[in-house]
């Protein structure tokens, strides 16, 4: 009995001393042995780092079925099973991990902002840093190339593109009313706080499946994840005053902003072109609240606005001016939940709601109009692993959009429509290596309205042709449904398309960022019409056509001259259009051929101030001249801005705020009205189109009170 | 009864054993640190976090050694990020083991801050507040854990170095964690127990 148990412990002592070595060599794509690997298995301390060679050999009292893994920075994991007498002088070949700094990106027509990008043009700051851009993003990424300055508009005209060319996404859902509305000589801007967002992507063409109904442009805006603390923000302008308070309890946060914004103070004192009988006047909130779950997010922000103001606006046809009022108020509500399913499946989705109603006064005319806009999205995104990812979803957008008009003799007509245009689109992303990109999808969408189905596809493909350089090729076709101005008199259409093609070189060193991009841009079937406005008795088809070509050019230095940052950015255009009541083709008023953006940074650290200037140089747009043979025959002289700021921060909560617009006064026109009707020699005569003030003066104080006491406002100057 | 006694000293044993290996283990990957390896002492780290899966101490030590080594390649822009982002899939690790623990908030912290160290401008405006957010919350979960104390004073003093502003309240919060250092007993012989020797250094430097 007791021998028995004596052998029967020998024999377990042996069985656990019985050794197993694993051996072997780790290797990269390269065939370059990798140092520093770790090789070890699963569930036991059983393991080494690879020596310089490569090779590894450790030994282990496991048996039977193991688990072998190697794991060791910037490449992926691999996992080896088997049994532990196979692990021998192996020869293991380490994947680079393609999610690296160092990787290719898709970069061709796309502008990154934010933190989480890998090449980001712009950081979130610059938003607000920017001298020219007054706190609007919009602002920020008219000194991007690309844009067109309109100077009188503010909105983003790309690439030859109409405004409503560009569609605006926040967290992935579109938004139908982005910008502010505001009189025929005063630039909008976006209605939205830029200090909601973290992550800007702005896409000048060739963008992905996910986005429809854009012929130009895409823009998207992430709202902030998670707040960092609890802070009050507290803003005082010349121009009006905002409160912000953000709250954090447990998984939930909620930040509120309310601004409001008076113009009749500073009129007061620097009187513009325009004749006001109630200044501008807006009043608007926004709320963010965010509830985390085990593996997702939820987001739900809403804004709303509501905007007054009445003047008399200078015409060339009616000496004593037209007078105009408007009364906007718009809603908008955006919900969105995103939730990582597994390690494969991410499933997000959201819903937009806008309302919007206007109530505009010309002459006797009163028009009231009512959007009630919804958008709904579902995607799904397939891992199937680090290279090879799968997005699918499907999308609804409903409008409905109502007229109503009353002057002396017209009483009470109605019009308007109802837009459904539904879509399906898929995607995949594919790293062949860390050096070669692929992002192909197609997009299918049918419009109830037409009763129509569109498919675009789209393609993209970046190369990486050094350490620091790439290029980029991109592809795609886009539909976009005739805006509400030509749909609330004719629905019996189709939608209008662009095709781009694009080529993109982008050189990204340390702090030194430069892209050189080329395109060509196809329209067909645009809409064309045969009356100066479009009204019930106008014909309507989409005959129409045109094309954008040009060369844009970025160049970002942050890091050759001590406390400077600043960056270059020159767009050369090329564009010609037949469409609307066009005669003939020809380059639209709101296009023009060189446009030129300087805007740099410099950071006085011992008076702790950041001074910033940006300078815009724009070349003619053309306009027609009735006394001359031809339309769109003429060019107004080229457009001069330069912009000033200073930040001044008095303590890290305490920012003094003071910028001018066009600091050297030039001064700028816009266009040219003509009179309708010729006077007693023949002549048309004419009035230049000014803009409403040649400068803008803004001084503002912003407090932070954090209980850290380290945040500021600079991101929401 | 003897059959008994035997195996219930073999299962004993056995326990025992898979005590002293993990000791075993955490003395070794402490002593290829110490003696300048930092690499493979991670790599062990993260082979005993593989085996102990209910223990956070590995995976903290296995991201802790990262982010002090990566304090040493702040101008290589690549090798750092390669080296951060493996340092914080250790430390999700360590903190889904150990939930609103203040040292894995402290371990935070010190990640982002060795980003900022490398590229303020870049990272600067984004990590502060997450980093005050950090120190803030660990601050309240562990009033008297000396490293909070002075992980928190050390960050705080440089930007109100930067701001021109009184740092003599810091240095008092420094001596504070001195003298927590001094009675700070850690929960097992593994458990977090550092910082002592920077609270000197920085105390010195107060009173310099």
């Amino acid at each position: 009995m007791k021998s028995l148990l004596s052998c029967l412990l020998l024999l377990l002592t042996l069985t656990l001393q019985a050794q197993t070595t694993i051996s072997g060599t780790v290797i990269d794509q390269n065939k370059q042995p990798v140092l520093g690997a770790n090789v070890y298995l699963k569930g036991t301390y059983d393991g080494a780092s690879t020596l310089d060679n490569g090779r590894f050999s450790f030994t282990s009292t496991a048996t039977g079925t193991q688990t072998l893994i190697i794991s060791f920075l910037s490449y992926e994991t691999k996992t080896l099973v088997n049994n532990i007498n196979q692990f021998k002088d192996l020869k293991i070949t380490l994947r680079e991990d393609v999610n690296t700094l160092d990787a290719v990106v898709i970069s061709a027509g796309t502008f990154a902002a934010g933190d989480n990008s890998k090449v980001s043009v712009l950081k979130p700051l610059d938003v607000v840093t920017t001298a020219s851009a007054l706190g609007d993003f919009v602002g920020a990424l008219q000194t991007l190339p690309g844009t067109t300055t309109v100077a009188e508009d503010g909105r983003l005209f790309v690439r030859g593109g109409e405004a409503e060319e560009t569609q605006i996404f926040i967290d992935g859902i579109r938004v139908f009313t982005p910008y502010s509305p505001t009189t025929n000589n005063v630039p909008t801007r976006g209605r939205y706080s830029p200090f909601l967002f973290d992550g800007i992507t702005f896409s000048t063409g060739g963008y992905s499946a996910e986005y429809g109904q854009a012929l130009s442009s895409v823009l998207e805006l992430n709202t902030i994840h998670q707040p960092d603390q609890e802070k009050t923000d507290i803003g005082i302008m010349s121009v009006g005053a905002n409160l912000g308070n953000t709250q954090i309890w447990g998984k939930n946060s909620l930040s509120v902003n309310a601004s409001y914004i008076n113009l009749a103070p500073y009129l007061e004192l620097f009187k513009d072109r325009n004749d006001w009988k109630k200044p501008f006047e807006t009043l608007s909130g926004e709320a963010v609240f965010r509830h985390k779950t085990n593996n997702g997010l939820l987001k739900l922000y809403s804004a709303f606005d509501t905007t007054d103001f009445s003047l008399v606006q200078d015409d060339i046809n009616y000496s004593n001016g037209i007078p105009f009022g408007l009364n906007n108020n718009n809603l908008y509500f955006n919900g969105s939940y995103k939730e990582a399913l597994n390690n494969n499946w991410t499933i997000s989705g959201g819903i937009s709601y806008t309302f919007a109603n206007a109530k505009t006064e010309v002459f006797e005319s009163k028009i009231k109009s009512t959007q009630n806009s919804v958008h709904a999205k579902v995607k799904l995104k397939y891992r199937f692993n680090n290279r090879f990812k799968l997005n699918f979803g499907v999308e609804q957008f409903t409008t409905q959009f109502t007229e109503n008009y009353n002057d002396e003799t017209i009483t009470n007509v109605n019009y308007g429509y109802n837009n459904n245009l539904s879509a399906a689109f898929t995607e995949a992303d594919v790293f062949f290596s860390k050096k070669i990109a692929l992002k192909a999808g197609f997009r299918a969408e049918y419009s109830a309205l037409f009763d129509a189905v569109n498919v675009s596809p789209r393609l993209s493909l970046a190369y990486k042709t050094g350490s620091k350089s790439q290029l980029s090729l991109a592809y795609g076709r886009f539909f976009q449904q005739p805006n509400s101005d030509i749909l609330k008199f004719n629905q019996d259409l189709q939608a209008q398309q662009a095709q781009h093609y694009i080529l993109n070189y982008q050189y990204n060193a340390d702090g030194k960022i430069f892209r050189a991009e080329t395109y060509y841009k196809q329209y067909s079937d645009l809409v064309k019409y045969d009356s100066d406005f479009t009204s019930f008795d106008t014909d309507f088809n989409n005959s129409g056509d045109g094309f954008a070509k040009g060369i844009d050019l970025f160049f970002r230095d942050n890091k050759s001259i001590k406390n400077i940052d600043y960056w270059v950015s020159y767009s050369l255009l090329d564009t010609q259009r037949d469409y609307k009541n066009y005669a003939n083709a020809a380059q639209p008023n709101f296009a023009n051929a060189h446009n030129l953006s300087v805007v740099g940074k410099y950071w006085i650290d011992n008076l702790k101030s950041q001074v910033g200037l940006s300078y815009n140089f724009a070349s003619g747009r053309s306009y027609t001249d009735p006394n001359q043979e031809g339309f769109l025959n003429q060019k107004t002289k080229s457009y001069n801005s330069l912009s000033l700021n200073w930040a001044y921060l008095l303590s890290p909560q305490k920012i003094l705020y003071f910028s001018v617009n066009n600091a050297l006064g030039f001064n700028n026109i816009n266009g040219y009205q003509y009179a309708n009707t010729p006077d007693l020699n023949g002549q048309f005569n004419s009035r230049a189109l000014r803009p409403a003030a040649d400068q803008f003066f803004f001084v503002g104080f912003f407090w932070t009170i954090s209980e850290k006491g380290t945040d500021n406002q600079l991101d929401n100057l | 009864m003897y059959k008994i006694a035997i195996i219930i000293t073999l299962m004993f044993s056995q326990i025992l054993s898979a005590q002293s290996t993990y000791e075993t283990g955490m003395n070794k990957a402490f002593e290829l640190w110490k003696s300048g390896q930092p690499a493979e002492a991670s790599n062990l780290f993260e082979r005993i976090a593989t085996v102990e899966s209910d223990n956070w101490l590995p995976s903290y030590y296995a991201a802790q050694v990262l982010i002090l080594d990566s304090f040493t390649k702040l101008k290589d822009k690549h090798a750092l990020e390669a080296q951060l982002k493996k340092a914080q899939t250790f430390l999700d690790d360590a903190v889904s083991r150990s939930k609103d623990n203040p040292e894995n908030m402290v371990l935070q912290a010190m990640l982002h801050t060795a980003y900022v160290a490398s590229d303020g401008a870049n990272y600067g405006m984004s990590l502060s507040p997450k980093i005050n957010a950090l120190y803030a919350k660990a601050a309240q979960l562990a009033p008297n854990n000396p490293r909070v104390i002075l992980c928190k004073a050390e960050w705080d003093m440089g930007s109100a170095k930067y701001f021109g502003q009184d740092t003599k309240p810091f240095c008092e919060q420094i001596e504070k964690s001195l003298q927590l250092f001094a009675n700070f007993k850690p929960e097992t012989t593994f458990d977090p127990n550092w910082g002592k020797e920077r609270a000197e250094q920085l105390t010195a430097q107060c009173k310099a």
